[in-house]
């Protein structure tokens, strides 16, 4: 699976269909502010997605090395975390880029980007941790450990709170509802891109992933560990 | 004869710059992403290669 190749093929052709329909696709004109912009929809939201299923897979890796103690696991769970935390960091990078030209500041202290911070260092502190650690069984046990609560903290962060209180990004109080997946939002048209974009950036992430899996391991049969 | 030659250069750019040159925007990102997609690709190979001796 790790060397398979059509699924990065399959990367590779929806987000080339991504970046070239993406911009020809009809969008529906939503106010004089965000004109043209709503196309960033293809770019930015499938970052959190993005950020969100690799961050799943990594806290499966880390529940499946408490159970098993296999090394290997530790490995997967390690490379999808921080592949899923470059997209957080992008999401968020974009976000405060889009805020600025439609809110009119990169940060203004709007519920979904002070959670989406609280999110991303917690997942910081998880590189703090593992970088502390020089025992490798004893670091892949904490990181586990941590991985799991840091996971289930994206529940407050970005899922729970910023629903409850009003905010510019869409999903909140006075535009209920999901902010990335409330079909209703989005024009047919622009949900033949949308989900093609989010399977597309996603592929991109596992495949990277991968790789690193795939240097990791390498190294450590190198040393003798594996 | 001149003046249709560069009708005819001036049509065959025209799709560059329509719509406000949103086509040229979409050739940059489109080449940008392929060069990506070649590098990572470039770099699975070597690993498979290390990982075959």
């Amino acid at each position: 699976m790790l060397r398979a190749k059509w699924w990065k093929v399959l990367s590779f052709v929806l987000l080339l269909y991504t970046c070239t329909y993406g911009f020809l696709v009809k969008v529906p004109r939503l106010d004089d502010r965000m004109k043209e912009s709503i196309r960033n929809f293809f770019f930015h939201v499938p970052m959190w997605f993005g950020m969100m299923i690799l961050f799943f897979v990594s806290l499966y890796y880390a529940i499946k090395y408490l159970k098993s103690g296999d090394l290997v696991d530790d490995v997967y769970s390690f490379a999808y975390a921080s592949m899923g935390l470059v997209f957080g960091v992008l999401g968020i990078i974009t976000g405060a880029f889009w805020a600025n030209y439609q809110w009119g500041s990169p940060w203004v202290g709007d519920p979904k980007q002070n959670g989406a911070a609280i999110a991303l260092l917690i997942y910081f502190a998880y590189f703090v941790l593992r970088g502390s650690l020089l025992d490798i069984e004893k670091r892949a046990r904490l990181s586990a450990v941590y991985n799991i609560f840091s996971f289930f903290m994206l529940f407050p962060t970005l899922w729970i709170l910023p629903r409850l209180t009003e905010s510019l990004h869409p999903g909140g109080q006075g535009s209920e509802g999901n902010p990335g997946v409330n079909g209703k939002d989005m024009s047919a048209s622009m949900r033949t891109v949308f989900y093609p974009a989010v399977i597309g950036w996603t592929l991109l992430g596992v495949w990277i992933s991968t790789i690193r899996i795939r240097i990791q391991l390498l190294q450590l049969k190198k040393e003798g560990l594996l | 004869m001149l003046n249709l030659l560069q009708t005819q250069v001036a049509n065959n750019e025209s799709i560059m710059v329509q719509n406000g040159k949103i086509y040229l925007v979409m050739t940059i990102v489109s080449i940008i992403l392929v060069g990506l997609f070649i590098y990572v690709a470039s770099i699975d190979k070597k690993l498979t290669q290390l990982e075959n001796k």
